[in-house]
């Protein structure tokens, strides 16, 4: 805006002058104080053209300046974005690992386990064959002894536990890949891979997906208690909404120190979905909880955390037209309250 | 009654999930094999049956694998204790060493053949290697070996010398080097029994292969390891391929450093007595560690090797 305005200006100025060459041709000896003052005000509006000339220069460059800010900030912001969810997606990736470990454990062992007793099976099996080979071709001198030993290789064989054995280990295993694909279905509608974007959503299952991603920081000292009630299905990003929840339930989890306790509910109001996270942790000292949402503010020793988890949960709560509310006394613990809008009306496109 | 050798091993595992122990089961078939799903009652089991190796998971939920190691040490020493973890949690590590004396460390999911020959090691070691006792030495013989025993300290930060300075001096034989080179040479010189060393300094790089070749040869030594940068695989890495006594973290504390020293000196004292127990803390024969170890320089190595063994039987016992 600025800088069109000057521009005009300057163009305007420099037309003053063929006018004043001609009129000065005309009127040469009469130096009329009109003519002095057309001079001086010629003079005047070149140099106040000058004046705009070098100033806008200098609001170019003022501008391209903060251009240039706004681009970095941008970026910047951008790029912590990025890293938080890199972080996010490391902690699922850690949170995975971990639950898959003990299933893929063990059906790793059991199909090559499985895969030995099925060896000595055949062995054994073999083993009952040549008997019976050499019983069909006995003699009335050889029958006796072949007898016998048929019998003994058939007791061997109906011994063998390694059948049921096998069985049962396939059984664990089926057990346990069953649970794998249920932990990467999982995992893929936490991450929402194959549709990023505004979807339809029950937000218990986003709880109970930022639960699993969790666990492993959970279980064995957190008891979670879920309190969760019927809910519309609401219009979100549900990539996002994951990240906040399981962000908050991290925090939980990390306030708890040793062994804690973890209400997770929700619940339906008027117009909006309300979900809270309560925990029974250290809390959140008064003069520090005004800070929490900032970003960059961190309690965490350097290295530990970024400060962003809290500022990118407030973030994302308010782009969805949310809120975000804590309560927290020291010694006793902290609730964390979501509220998202239902938006029926969006939610019927 | 049949011989020690010829009746089969007998080991206990521990897990919340009874899925790994039925694998774990049919793995070890060629094993007499407990299973136990409370930790709880694993101490009682592993008495009552003369347990020879535990294999126990770290996390449950009714007790941590640490604390039931612990409380099978103390009721049933004899069994050699492995570590299953699927998850590289500090400070269950240190626990793990520190007050539950791992044997191994295994990480799940584990290998099968590596498990299996490490349980044969172990139930191995067992059997062979005696216990060296619990009891509490006299106080004229603490004396003594604290008097006999050298403690060195390998490290080259000077505000830490000075603090294990200030701690041990007054009680203990400490010496200390800057350098690998001087820490070999007063290994030559004196009898010492507990190196308390870095993990890594500034100057002469990474020290854990030259723990682990120390232990190879000379597995009466005990390593108390201190260390600024704690990292669970690191550690777990010292338990496995150098059957580390003891980690401690930086800044030391006099407390823990007291403790830990006093336990390394008494042991040493009571494996000059009964060296064949000495088997219980070497690297032993499992492929797994044997390999692994050693990129030290063959100077180096010929140098460790030719270490003075001050205790005599050893020499018989590993010859």
């Amino acid at each position: 805006m600025v800088s069109d305005i000057a521009g005009t200006k300057s163009r305007a100025s420099c037309n003053e002058f063929p006018i004043l060459a001609d009129n000065s041709r005309g009127i040469e000896s009469h130096m009329s104080p009109l003519l002095l003052t057309l001079i001086f005000l010629s003079l005047a509006l070149a140099g106040a053209a000058g004046f705009f000339y070098v100033g806008q220069a200098r609001l170019r460059a003022r501008i391209t300046e903060l251009e240039e800010e706004g681009r970095k900030k941008e970026a910047s912001q951008a790029q912590v974005m990025h890293t938080t969810k890199l972080a996010s997606l490391g902690q699922m990736i850690a949170g995975v690992a971990h639950e898959i470990n003990t299933p893929l454990g063990f059906v790793k062992s059991n199909a090559e386990v499985i895969g030995d007793l099925l060896t000595e099976y055949e062995q054994a099996v073999a083993k009952c064959m040549t008997g019976v080979d050499f019983l069909l071709n006995a003699d009335a001198a050889t029958f006796e002894r072949a007898k016998t030993a048929v019998a003994r290789v058939r007791m061997e064989l109906a011994n063998a536990k390694g059948l049921v054995e096998a069985r049962e280990l396939l059984t664990d295993s089926v057990d346990g890949l069953k649970q794998m694909s249920a932990l990467v279905v999982n995992l893929k509608g936490f991450a929402r891979v194959d549709r990023d974007g505004m979807d339809l959503v029950d937000l218990n299952d986003c709880l109970q997906s930022a639960l699993t991603i969790a666990s492993h920081q959970l279980r064995d000292r957190v008891t979670v208690t879920r309190e969760l009630g019927k809910l519309p299905k609401v219009r979100c990003m549900p990539s996002q909404i994951n990240q906040v929840f399981l962000n908050l339930i991290t925090n939980a989890a990390q306030a708890m120190g040793e062994e804690g306790r973890m209400v997770v509910r929700s619940r339906v109001l008027t117009d909006t979905v309300e979900v809270s996270i309560e925990d029974n942790g250290a809390g959140i000292p008064d003069n520090v909880l005004p800070k929490i949402f900032d970003p960059f503010f961190t309690t965490k020793n350097v290295g530990e955390g970024t400060g962003l988890g809290l500022s990118i949960v407030h973030k994302i709560v308010q782009g969805h037209g949310g809120t975000i509310r804590v309560k927290s006394e020291v010694g006793k613990g902290t609730t964390f309250v979501v509220e998202l809008p239902i938006q029926h009306k969006d939610a019927k496109k | 009654m049949e011989p020690t050798a010829a009746r089969p091993l007998r080991i206990l595992c521990i897990d919340d999930e009874s899925r790994i122990l039925r694998a774990l089961k049919a793995l070890l078939r060629e094993h007499e094999v407990h299973i136990c799903s409370d930790p709880r009652q694993a101490p009682q089991m592993a008495k009552d049956f003369d347990i020879d190796v535990i294999v126990c998971d770290q996390r449950m939920p009714q007790m941590q694998g640490i604390d039931t190691l612990r409380e099978i040490k103390n009721a049933h020493p004899r069994a050699l204790r492995i570590l299953l973890t699927g998850y590289a949690d500090l400070k269950a590590v240190l626990g793990s060493v520190n007050e539950g004396e791992v044997f191994r460390y295994v990480n799940k999911p584990w290998e099968n053949a590596e498990i299996k020959a490490l349980v044969t090691e172990a139930g191995r070691i067992a059997r062979e290697a005696p216990l060296i006792s619990s009891e509490p030495i006299s106080e004229r013989e603490a004396e003594e070996a604290r008097g006999t025993v050298g403690v060195l300290v390998l490290e080259e930060d000077a505000v830490t010398q000075n603090r294990l300075r200030e701690i041990l001096a007054p009680h203990y034989q400490v010496r200390f080097a800057n350098t690998i080179d001087r820490a070999l040479m007063l290994l030559e010189q004196h009898e010492t029994g507990v190196l308390i060393s870095e993990t890594e300094t500034h100057k002469q790089g990474d020290l854990t292969q030259l723990l682990k070749a120390l232990k190879l040869h000379h597995p009466y030594i005990s390593t108390v390891v201190i260390t600024e940068r704690a990292n669970a695989q690191l550690a777990m890495e010292l338990i496995n391929e150098g059957q580390v006594y003891r980690m401690l973290l930086k800044p030391v504390r006099m407390g823990s450093a007291r403790l830990s020293v006093d336990s390394a000196i008494t042991r040493y004292w009571k494996l000059k007595r009964n060296p064949r127990a000495v088997k219980r803390f070497a690297l032993g024969n499992a492929p797994s560690f044997v390999e692994h170890s050693v990129p030290v320089s063959e100077q180096l190595m010929a140098r460790i090797r030719a270490l003075p063994t001050r205790i005599v039987e050893l020499m018989k016992f590993n010859g």
